[in-house]
């Protein structure tokens, strides 16, 4: 068994005595059987009692013990110590991001579940239903979308190094979404996709699609994949936002040459707001780099068409 | 070594800088690229929030064509090796969806094999042509420079899909500026999100995004930064004045292209390699070259 001795930088913050937080660290003999909770765990009873942090259930179910280990937002306890050390030659250990520090390692969750209650996140029975003796089924393919998003186990680990969350507070988040979706998708939830109107002051189109919900969830949710999802039944359903007339903009381009027309989509997409960029698209034009809205379309063009014709066709009838 | 070449949209319009330089270093590295000129654009990610069967319809077309050919997929753009990736992967691990597309494709007289593999130039440089050979080929290094690699989200994010590095610990960018004789500069932002998928819906926040991650890397130093995507570089260098206007930043940072950059240490004359057409002028990293 591999055994070595390494460093954990922790951030430390305690309300009742500390101005701002501080970095203190502490050297703890680790084996490569050893998570990142067995190491805070080992500080804690060896080291500094002090040190606080949320633990339950060891085994990545409860969602108590997310932290960011080396600035990413993980579970303590699904992270090998060993291979943090070995990466980054030190175990940098650090509060979630998002939220506001209490103590140490722990996080007022406040905010992430305000945004959790701010998408209604039940199921909304149809009271006609009450007493049925007949079994609501839903289909395989809705069964699938609601095991996959109720997996989430609310550890607030993509709410924490959401991109998107960090600089616009409005955004409610990709949990908040993802938990949204499932109900959306879900035949037996009366409100459905009239869900979907409030999801546009929420932020539905904020989010970057960079990756950080779906590459550190725990229980491999992908909430990116439900935001998009999401935005797919709300441009179907009629939604003319700026999010909407882009993604409808897109697919006149691409049916019309193949290509992106990048003026096309920017002035289609912006309205009268392109007037704020005119001083942009003047020093474009001047080197060169403004884009031709008179785009031919690539060869074989009808073949595209084709398939998008063909598809509209089939989802018509 | 030989490959079908995808430019993507924004190599082709906006950033033609980034086509052109591309084809002078691939030939003077010997890489032969076959343009797949028929091919559509991928989608960026926004076709599939509006019919998302098209998504994969229409890059699975792309891969038939490139299989057709017997090659292999370069892409220049983070977004196009993203979004690409992840049709493939979602194709080649669904079967049902494997056959309703090749459906599809059959009644353009096409077949998407699950062959294909599908690389950026970047993993192209350290991974088929290496690192060391690349080295050789160097003769203006970048020794005078600090340079601030970004990433950006598309090339390392979902790992499972591309396949290609840790998107934790990314390391690609550093190496092939090392290789080029620069010497990177760390800072928090280089994995993070450009701006650029919001920047015609949350401009405000945008800008937010882009104006941090220039200060991060102006703050480590850096003489200029460089991407792999053409998106990234919209918002890194032609919103880059409005974007630290915004958050009243008095600062700027020339941004390349990675083909430029590997250009330049080639010995390209940057006239080529189409820096006039940056927003931010390159003048003062050009200077005395």
């Amino acid at each position: 068994m591999t055994t070595q001795e390494a460093s954990f930088r922790i951030l430390r913050f305690n309300p009742e005595k500390d101005e701002k937080s501080h970095y203190e660290t502490y050297r703890v003999k680790i084996d490569n059987r050893m998570t990142v909770l067995d190491a805070l765990e080992d500080i804690k009873h060896t080291q500094d009692a002090a040190l606080t942090f949320r633990r339950s259930c060891r085994s990545g179910i409860c969602g108590s013990c997310a932290m960011k280990v080396n600035s990413l937002a993980k579970l303590a306890c699904k992270t090998r110590a060993l291979a943090e050390a070995d990466s980054y030659g030190e175990v940098l250990v650090e509060p979630m991001e998002n939220m506001t520090v209490i103590r140490d390692l722990v996080v007022d969750m406040g905010p992430f579940w305000r945004e959790i209650d701010r998408g209604n996140p039940w199921l909304e029975w149809d009271k006609n239903l009450e007493g049925s003796i007949k079994e609501n089924l839903i289909t395989d393919q809705q069964q699938q979308v609601a095991a996959k998003l109720a997996d989430c186990i609310m550890c607030g680990c993509c709410f924490s190094d959401c991109v998107s969350r960090v600089f616009d507070k409005n955004f409610t988040g990709p949990a908040s979404l993802a938990k949204i979706h499932r109900f959306v998708a879900d035949s037996r939830d009366k409100v459905g996709v009239k869900r979907l109107p409030a999801l546009v002051g929420m932020g539905l189109w904020s989010c970057t699609h960079c990756y950080f919900c779906w590459s550190q969830c725990p229980r491999d949710v992908r909430p990116v994949v439900a935001i998009s999802a999401l935005r797919a039944l709300s441009f179907k359903a009629g939604d003319r936002s700026h999010g909407a007339r882009h993604v409808d903009a897109f697919m006149t381009s691409i049916e019309r040459t193949g290509m992106l027309n990048e003026a096309s989509l920017y002035l289609r997409t912006m309205g009268w707001t392109t007037v704020r960029d005119l001083d942009l698209i003047l020093k474009m034009i001047a080197k060169g780099k403004a884009p031709s809205p008179f785009l031919k379309p690539v060869p074989k063009i009808e073949e595209i068409r084709s398939i998008m014709q063909a598809d509209r066709k089939r989802k018509e009838t | 070594m030989r490959f079908a070449y995808y430019p993507g949209c924004v190599a082709k319009s906006t950033a033609t800088e980034l086509y052109d330089s591309t084809a002078l270093v691939a030939q003077k590295l010997g890489i032969e690229l076959v343009e797949l000129t028929a091919a559509s654009c991928c989608g960026a990610g926004v076709i599939n929030e509006g019919e998302p069967y098209w998504n994969i319809v229409l890059n699975a077309r792309t891969f038939a064509m490139a299989e057709d050919l017997g090659l292999d997929i370069l892409t220049i753009c983070s977004t196009c090796q993203g979004v690409l990736s992840q049709v493939k992967w979602q194709l080649d691990q669904d079967p049902k969806m494997m056959e309703k597309t090749n459906e599809t494709l059959a009644k353009i007289s096409m077949k998407y094999q699950g062959k294909v593999k599908i690389k950026h130039l970047q993993c192209v440089l350290t991974e088929d042509y290496g690192l060391g050979k690349l080295e050789e080929q160097v003769v203006k290094p970048l020794k005078r420079f600090k340079v601030a690699p970004f990433y950006g989200c598309y090339q390392l994010r979902p790992v499972e899909a591309l396949q290609f590095e840790s998107h934790e610990k990314p390391a690609s960018l550093e190496q092939l500026i090392s290789a080029l004789g620069g010497e990177p500069v760390d800072y928090e932002g280089r994995t993070k999100c450009c701006g650029f998928p919001i920047l015609f819906v949350q401009r405000d926040t945008a800008f937010e995004m882009a104006a941090t991650y220039l200060n991060e890397a102006k703050k480590a130093n850096a003489d200029f930064m460089v991407t792999p995507c053409p998106l990234c570089h919209i918002s890194l260098d032609i919103y880059q004045k409005k974007a630290l206007n915004q958050m009243k930043l008095g600062i700027n940072l020339p941004v390349m292209h990675l083909s430029q950059m590997v250009g330049y240490a080639l010995g390209l004359a940057p006239q080529k390699l189409g820096f006039s057409r940056h927003m931010v002028s390159m003048a003062e990293v050009l200077r005395g070259s």
